[in-house]
């Protein structure tokens, strides 16, 4: 650029901080950049929000050259940045749109294929994609049925699985197969184990499809009182192993119960296993093995207050009661070791006496950052004196409920 | 220059007054639910009597806004309702006018008959302020320009309350007053409408709530009243301070009226509470168990008390006694609260169906009954002599 043309932009670019107002002078990818970083240096309670409006303004005045480094830009790991870098994007698009012109196919293609973006920037791109190009983002689908977007895969097992329902013949059936080993939401891999089931009477573990930890050490019931459920830290939350004995709520000695649950959810009703207790903790434990250094999720559904801990570790913590039990609202994100790893979830019980208050339960699942199955990650049974690993998820087959 | 431009410009960023007719929040102006517009439609169809419809791209049980010439409404969607939507439509035409989106920062648990897009965005003459039950909160300009954006779960992690949050923020001058009650960093804040900044930044009780609050100025004094599970407390809107606790009304879903110096306030049927300078004064001025509010929110209108709940039923008292004219039952469930204008009480149901009650008259008197045909949970805005009605797909205005 030009240092004539730099400088008027430099200056439109501090006027524009200055008075907060939109600048249609060209940007150089200089200034582009600077703009971007500003947005993506705004931090808690509002810091920086001043400059970010003035840098998203200069953004969006740019027009489609500003889309892709703004795209390019987008981190998820930092979602505020994100949601202001996404909203100039849109706004981007939508002018363009407004305008009548369309989106380079060619570059929205290499930036939806590119998986080194952040998946909402390229569920963006797909979108736009879709908008203006229709035919080449359906060509674009059967390849994204394992793609780190939720979403986005999502869209590819949904558009797959449409092709499957309407073809006959001995490739349904493996086909069916495949998709589910990529399905990942609920509800999509529900449908497909349905038909695997119904017409192909073939036997599908869901609770291995999720990979639910199904064999558990559980302990309890330790003192939870009211308001001090989560800031009661009790021995069993640095155990490695389920052999120690511990005095619990009331004096009482408690010791590990081997637990394994048989339900299609992996849920294991503490209500049952251990005895119905107000203001009252439980803890469980598992050991799963990595054939190597992991990354990983640990996924909780609980109504009760929680604390995933790994290896002595605690990943995350909530304290809600009552309040319903979706699948996998509780992530804690942690890395397996090589070897043995120990997970322990904490769950506290309340006081309240409704009804509807008095479930005391939990769903683990150990798996990847798309909710997949980790690769040679296994869980450590005991049987008896001897340790075994099975797959996880696995539960006496013919116990399993339906 | 630079004094000059800056003096030129940033008065136009600050709060501007709302012009007449506007429905700029959460039951209309104060969240009273009523308007003093005339010639409001009494019957309409999908198809009759619709001034225009705009399709709207996903559900949402929040109510739409006008201001200044402007719809605004909010949606959520995706498998994990994880996708947020603002929309601006031109209200004399319904034409689009611009649709911004956000990606979910806070948790999307619900209970299902709610959504993310719950708490009913706030309008006025500079643009729209959203905020949704994530925690995500915008503010954009009326060409859709974002002003500021902020994760408030990002700010405070521990917030949490996955049956949904609900309440919606109100404009006070130049605040934004933000009801974040739940059961981790529960708070009620005001922001600068400039930046998005907090002003100040009040804890509230550890429990989730799904009241709005409401204001009165008293003393010279402007006040948030804010209803949750440890009672009545009123704020100092300018340093978020509590000025009083009135224990003996504590909230959970319905916000209470302001009507002159009387609250009307649900709660185990509805209680009026005369009002003074630090609040109720004196025993309650009546209570009524037969008036009984669900999770609609009470119109107090034309001298009379009005109550819908989710069995069906319309209830309708004296404002002055308590004293129970009628309760009727109607079909099927109410969730958006009745609102009232030109004489009418428009009830809207779940199903689409609004009744058009006769607000004169004594008994129930049922004017007309119009069905849409679609989910609607939302409240209804009235600006403009239309009805404004938000369905799980469309958005409809409904008048000529």
């Amino acid at each position: 650029m030009p240092r004539r043309n730099r400088t008027t932009g430099r200056l439109a670019w501090a006027a524009a901080v200055v008075l907060g107002v939109a600048v249609v002078t060209p940007l150089s990818a200089d200034d582009t950049a600077k703009a971007i970083a500003t947005i993506q240096a705004v931090g808690r309670e509002g810091n920086g929000n001043d400059a970010a409006a003035a840098a998203w303004k200069s953004l969006v005045a740019q027009g489609e050259p500003a889309l892709f480094p703004i795209l390019e830009a987008i981190d998820d790991a930092n979602p505020t940045a994100a949601n202001w870098l996404l909203t100039a994007a849109g706004a981007i698009a939508e002018n363009e749109a407004k305008a009548g012109r369309s989106l380079s196919a060619t570059k929205l293609q290499a930036f939806v294929a590119n998986t080194k973006f952040a998946r909402s920037a390229r569920r963006l791109a797909f979108e736009l994609l879709e908008k203006h190009h229709p035919v080449a983002a359906a060509r674009m689908l059967p390849a994204l049925v394992d793609d780190p977007s939720p979403d986005l895969r999502r869209r590819a097992v949904a558009y797959e699985l449409e092709k499957l329902e309407k073809a006959t013949g001995p490739t349904v059936k493996p086909g069916l197969e495949r998709l589910l080993s990529f399905a990942r939401d609920q509800d999509q891999v529900e449908l497909i184990a349905k038909k695997l089931e119904d017409e192909y009477k073939t036997k599908i573990s869901l609770t291995e499809h999720f990979a639910f930890v199904t064999h558990w050490h559980l302990i309890g019931p330790f003192d939870s009182a009211e308001g001090k459920a989560l800031t009661l830290a009790h021995p069993p939350e640095k155990a490695t192993a389920a052999t120690s004995t511990f005095k619990g709520k009331g004096g009482a000695d408690l010791a590990w119960k081997p637990h394994v649950t048989t339900d299609r959810f992996g849920i294991v009703d503490l209500n049952k296993a251990l005895g119905k207790h107000k203001d009252a903790a439980a803890y469980a434990l598992a050991v799963v093995v990595a054939e190597k250094e992991t990354p990983c999720e640990v996924r909780v559904a609980s109504v009760n207050a929680i604390q995933i801990f790994l290896n002595g570790t605690k990943l995350f913590e909530r304290e809600e009661y009552h309040h319903g039990a979706p699948m996998d609202h509780n992530v804690g994100k942690g890395t397996l070791k090589a070897g043995r790893n120990v997970i322990v979830l904490k769950v506290c019980q309340n006081n309240q006496t409704e009804n509807w208050a008095q479930d005391w339960m939990f769903q683990l699942r150990v798996c990847d950052s798309t909710g997949g199955r980790l690769p040679g990650v296994t869980q450590l049974v005991t049987d008896g004196s001897k340790e075994q690993a099975i797959k996880l998820g696995s539960t006496p087959a013919t116990e399993e409920k339906k | 220059v630079t004094r000059f431009l800056i003096a030129s410009v940033l008065p136009l960023s600050l709060s501007l007054p709302l012009l007449a007719g506007d429905w700029p929040q959460f039951k209309g102006p104060n969240a009273a639910g009523v308007s003093d517009e005339k010639n409001l439609p009494v019957e309409w169809g999908k198809d009759t009597n619709v001034k225009w419809k705009a399709p709207l791209p996903a559900r949402g049980v929040s109510s739409p806004v006008v201001a200044a010439g402007r719809v605004y409404v909010t949606c959520s969607s995706g498998v994990r309702d994880d996708r947020l939507h603002v929309l601006c439509f031109d209200a004399a035409t319904g034409k689009p006018l611009w649709h911004r989106q956000l990606q979910a920062t806070g948790g999307t648990a619900c209970h299902p008959k709610s959504c993310m897009a719950a708490p009913t965005p706030v309008a006025d003459a500079t643009g729209v302020y959203a905020l949704f039950a994530t925690g995500d909160l915008a503010a954009f300009d009326t060409d859709g320009t974002l002003r500021w954006y902020r994760s408030l779960t990002g700010d405070y992690p521990t917030i949490s309350n996955q049956v949904g949050m609900a309440s919606s923020p109100i404009l006070v001058g130049d605040k934004l007053i933000v009801p974040m009650d739940n059961v981790g960093d529960s708070f009620l804040a005001g922001v600068d409408v400039k930046y998005g900044k907090n002003v100040w930044k009040t804890p509230r009780v550890k429990d989730i709530n799904w009241v709005t609050p409401v204001v009165r100025t008293v003393g010279g004094k402007t006040e948030l009243l804010f209803a949750g599970p440890d009672g009545l407390t009123a704020y100092d809107v300018d340093t978020g301070k509590p000025r009083w606790t009135y224990k003996d009304a504590p909230g959970s879903i319905p916000t209470a009226v302001l009507s002159g110096d009387v609250l009307y306030f649900p709660g185990g049927g509805m209680t009026a509470l005369k009002m003074g300078e630090n609040g109720p004064e004196g025993k309650p001025l009546w209570k009524s168990r037969e008036i009984q509010p669900g999770m609609p929110s009470p119109l107090v209108y034309l001298g009379k008390v009005y109550a819908t709940n989710g069995n069906g039923f319309v209830c309708c008292g004296e404002a002055k006694t308590g004293k129970l004219l009628y309760k009727e039952r109607v079909k099927g469930a109410f969730s958006a609260s009745p609102v009232g204008g030109d004489g009418k009480v428009y009830c809207l149901n779940e199903a689409g169906v609004t009744t058009v009650l006769d607000a004169n008259a004594e008994t129930f008197e049922v004017l007309a009954t119009n069905d849409l045909g679609e989910e609607t949970l939302g409240t209804p805005a009235i600006s403009g002599g239309c009805i404004v009605i938000r369905t799980d797909k469309t958005l409809f205005c409904i008048g000529k």
